[in-house]
């Protein structure tokens, strides 16, 4: 403790120059998402450990970005885990933002130290006490650096990882060339692998998926192309390029090899580019597809933590079925799916939902699905659509409950729902204005009552506005022949010649005839 | 000066009795100028000539006559008198030799009696003027468009409306006229001239529809408006469209036709229109409140272009509209809850505008006054009545009619011996280039 004084010192003089930068961060972080989650039930240790690579760094991030609790926890292993590529700049962008939070955090510090440093926050009251206030920021920052002292920024550290960086490419451009001046093709596409694996290892993403598509011209057989093809996928994803990652995952599934190999050993490669497809579909909104995606994955052959683990495969799965599957589907293609069953044994609250959901207990399936939703809102892939799939189930359960009625008594509707009569009412109407629900409330009695659609009054009612809109139409265009006959169109007029009044039809030309008419 | 005016007298009497009005219609356009310019002894002029043998240079004079108005300031009723005795007495016959002059006449008198103020006076002229002229009920005349006006300064609609209810297949154009009459007039002015009042026609029919609240006729007559080949904007088709978007949420509630020249309107008519686009998009909100803040918003707007009346109806028809959403999704309702799903300021005003829409029979409904509550109920119709087979019946007639005439049309085409070459493919340039106006194009495209 007594040696500890001279670290916060330094802390203090490199922080000034980086508060400068936090009004910008935060206002992007403001307008990307407006999520805060406010007591996610997560361990972020086993979280962070269902990925590696550059996955478990953007997931941390995505963490530190919504979780206010739980970010400096995060971007502390998030700089533990950089550590150990050579993604320097990524090192420093978290170093610059674990500060910024300390410092935003320094003049109330019980919260962040609170859950890193018990003995100084419990310390902290009795120092405040002290008249000598003005020495409580750099010594509550003292304690709180001498707890994190390994956090602290190591520029040493960031040079030789920078030298090391630098040389590695260097070795393996001129490895790169070699092959290429001896013009064997299969070490040439070793070469550009490496040389991507190496810029992915430094966090330069366009770098990495320029070289990994460069190797495409020098594939020999099947397997390389599809070797390329995941490589371009991975990538891809890291980049957020859906697009990109749908037209490689069809080159991948349209390579010979591949649809003609036997169905076991490429199992692997199946599901990553199913679960990678239905990430992508995700991400664009066709949460149908995506299930279908998902479900499509094989449980045995899981195994990317690069990209996707387990548990988000069920989430993301179970989550999109449940609100686009209709009731058959549920049960054909997810609870009696076996492969599906043992993704959802990792995700044992999401099972019961479904199960619920299948079982029309809406009120406790509807319960757990909040409880789940703060977990949800720290994953980076879902969080955007998680408000969309709720309200999208629960409409799904709404129109279920209420199908095999004739009416049905909005009071006992709201109670299976949670929700009060008068929100239930504004929920029907807007499924009945979407002609989701043929019904119609009797809001006297609160009681719903299905609508009996009589056919062949429907059927008059179209087969006249069809009609009367063929007529129009039809007057429109004999209209139009008439005017083509004589040769009736705008032009512009060229304005030296415009004595006459035809003048005004000109695009320039104000025309005081028809302001002066216009108006009755 | 007197010598040069007596040669026009000679002139008109002499080829007007020998019969050789066409000759003489090819050479009175020179002596306008000159008739104008005696605008002082005209009447002296008019006394030596009878109308019905002498339609032509009556005609004529009628013309310098007016084209002097504003410098000789005659009076009104005189003019007035004149014109109308022209329109029931002239010969047809003869008329027909001066069709673009005659046009001229008549838009000159339009302008005039606009400008006095007697527009009232003018309809019935006008409307004997059309009738004269065109050919079949169908056709449309550049003229017309001068009645609508007449009509509309007037604000008196049962004469004009005859004539906007039936539909139009032919347009007569000033420039075809002239065309076979006068080779010396520019081309170019007539044919946008001739645009021009096809615009106005529709405009002006457009706004008299508006007027007599027959919305759906109106919306029509605007989208005709909005919607010829366009090579430039014309401020017409602006404000047509303007109007149209208007019209088209009061009747429709959203813009259901949306005029095909899609690059016109993307390029010039949305900029230009962007208050009205606005209101288009608040009103698909379905929030009055918003609809109306916007409109009090571009108040200033609106009400320069002459819009704030529609504007206005605009935001009573998106309350009617949600009171209507209403009826689809309820069975029974309070009607202070009306009055707040609908944001309506009180019960009262719910039950107003409620009893208005059952009165019209917009939507069918009862109120319970003893607990204030309102019932909705189902359209009554059950399409079983002898009533809804005679309307059945009827539009199939008007369909089965059109059919008819789109077919006659195509018949037509087919035997226009210029399409027949060009559909066998013969590539004769010299022969396309002799007759362009022969060919008049698929008008099914």
């Amino acid at each position: 403790m007594p040696v500890l004084p001279m670290p916060p010192l330094m802390q203090n003089a490199i922080e000034p120059m980086q508060v400068d930068a936090p009004p910008n961060e935060d206002n992007e972080n403001n307008e990307e998402q407006q999520i805060v989650v406010e007591n996610p039930s997560i361990d972020l240790e086993v979280y962070a450990n269902q990925y590696n690579g550059i996955v478990r760094l953007h997931r941390l991030m995505y963490v530190a970005d919504v979780c206010p609790v739980l970010a400096v926890e995060a971007l502390k292993m998030a700089i533990t885990y950089v550590q150990t590529t050579y993604n320097v700049n990524l090192y420093q962008l978290l170093h610059k933002r674990l500060s910024d939070l300390n410092a935003s955090n320094a003049p109330a510090p019980p919260a962040p130290a609170a859950d890193l440093a018990p003995v100084p926050a419990a310390a902290l009251p009795d120092i405040a006490a002290v008249p000598a206030a003005i020495a409580l920021p750099p010594l509550a920052q003292g304690q709180a650096a001498g707890e994190k002292d390994s956090f602290a920024y190591d520029a040493v550290w960031v040079d030789t990882k920078m030298k090391k960086a630098a040389l590695k490419l260097e070795k393996l451009d001129s490895d790169l060339k070699n092959y290429k001046s001896n013009s064997i093709k299969e070490s040439i596409r070793r070469g550009h692998d490496d040389l991507a694996d190496h810029y992915l290892s430094c966090g330069d993403l366009t770098n990495a998926l320029k070289c990994y598509s460069r190797a495409r011209d020098y594939c020999t057989s099947g397997k390389h192309v599809v070797n390329m093809c995941l490589n371009v996928i991975k990538v891809s994803i890291y980049l957020q390029n859906w697009v990109h990652v749908m037209s490689y995952i069809s080159k991948a599934e349209s390579t010979p090899d591949f649809a003609e190999g036997s169905k076991e050993a490429n199992a692997q490669v199946h599901t990553r580019l199913e679960c990678a497809a239905g990430l992508a579909e995700l991400q664009q909104k066709k949460y149908k597809v995506a299930a279908k995606h998902f479900l499509n994955a094989n449980f045995d052959h899981c195994e990317f933590p690069e990209m996707i683990s387990t548990n988000n495969v069920a989430v993301y799965g179970g989550l999109c079925a449940l609100a686009t599957f209709d009731r058959p589907e549920l049960k054909r293609l997810v609870i009696a799916s076996t492969s599906f069953k043992l993704f959802l044994e990792l995700e044992p609250q999401l099972r019961d939902i479904i199960f619920k959901f299948y079982e029309s207990k809406y009120a406790s399936c509807l319960t757990l699905l909040d409880e789940i939703r703060d977990n949800l809102l720290v994953d980076m892939y879902i969080a955007p659509h998680v408000s969309t799939l709720y309200t999208k189930i629960r409409n799904r359960a709404l129109i279920q409950y209420f199908s095999p009625y004739m009416s049905a008594d909005m009071h006992k509707m709201a109670m299976a729902f949670n929700s009060s009569v008068g929100d239930l009412e504004n929920e029907v109407m807007q499924l009945i204005l979407d002609g989701q629900i043929q019904a119609r409330i009797d809001s006297h009695n609160k009681i719903l009552y299905a609508k009996e659609a009589d056919q062949r009054n429907s059927t008059f009612e179209r087969a006249l506005v069809l009609g009367k809109k063929y007529q129009r139409h039809t007057r429109m265009l004999v209209l139009r022949a008439a005017m083509l006959k004589s040769h009736i169109h705008v032009k512009s007029v060229t304005r030296e010649g415009s004595s006459n009044h035809g003048a005004e039809l000109c695009v320039s030309a104000g025309s005081t005839t028809t302001a002066q008419l216009a108006r009755m | 000066m007197g010598s040069a005016l007596e040669n026009f007298v000679n002139q008109v009497r002499t080829m007007s009795a020998s019969g050789s009005f066409r000759e003489l219609a090819d050479d009175l356009p020179e002596s306008v100028s000159l008739l104008a310019r005696n605008w002082s002894i005209l009447d002296n002029v008019l006394e030596t000539l009878d109308v019905q043998q002498h339609t032509l240079g009556v005609l004529y004079v009628l013309l310098a006559k007016l084209h002097s108005a504003a410098t000789a300031n005659p009076e009104p009723v005189q003019i007035i008198q004149l014109m109308r005795d022209f329109v029931h007495r002239n010969n047809v016959e003869q008329l027909r030799f001066a069709i673009c002059a005659f046009y001229e006449t008549c838009h000159l008198f339009t302008d005039y009696l606009v400008q006095k103020n007697l527009s009232i006076l003018g309809i019935k002229i006008m409307a004997r003027a059309v009738d004269q002229i065109r050919q079949i009920d169908s056709q449309l005349t550049p003229i017309h468009a001068d009645l609508c006006l007449l009509s509309l300064k007037a604000k008196n609609f049962n004469l004009v409306l005859t004539y906007l209810d039936g539909d139009i297949t032919d347009i007569s154009t000033a420039a075809a006229e002239c065309k076979t009459q006068q080779q010396q007039q520019s081309q170019h002015t007539d044919a946008n001239n001739d645009a021009k009042y096809f615009l106005l026609f529709y405009y002006y029919g457009g706004m008299i529809y508006t007027a007599v609240k027959d919305y759906d006729r109106a919306l029509y007559f605007f989208e005709c408006a909005s919607q010829p080949r366009p090579m430039a904007m014309s401020h017409i088709m602006l404000e047509a469209y303007k109007k149209f978007l208007m019209v088209s949420l009061i009747v429709e509630g959203n813009i259901a036709f949306i005029p095909k020249n899609t690059q016109v309107i993307g390029r010039f008519m949305k900029p230009m229109a962007s208050h009205y686009h606005d209101l288009v998009n608040v009103y698909a909100n379905s929030s009055s409140e918003e609809l109306r803040i916007l409109i009090l918003k571009y108040s200033e707007a609106f009400t320069r272009d002459s819009n704030m009346g529609l504007a206005k109806q605009a935001t009573t028809s998106l309350y009617k509209r949600n009171i209507k959403r209403l009826t689809k999704t309820f069975l029974t309702l309070s009607l202070s809850d009306v009055a707040s799903r609908v944001q309506l300021s009180g019960a009262a005003e719910a039950e107003r505008y409620i009893l208005n829409m059952i009165k019209s029979g917009e939507i069918y409904a009862s109120i319970n006054q003893k607990d204030g509550m309102v019932l909705f109920k189902d359209d009554p119709e059950k399409y079983n009545s002898p009533d809804m087979f005679l309307n059945v019946q009827t539009n199939i007639t008007q369909v089965l009619d059109l059919v008819k005439q789109i077919n006659k049309m195509e018949e037509e085409i087919i035997l226009n011996p210029m399409y027949v070459k060009k559909a066998l493919g013969s590539q004769d340039d010299d022969l396309t280039s002799q007759h362009p106006k022969t060919y008049s194009g698929d008008p099914t495209d």
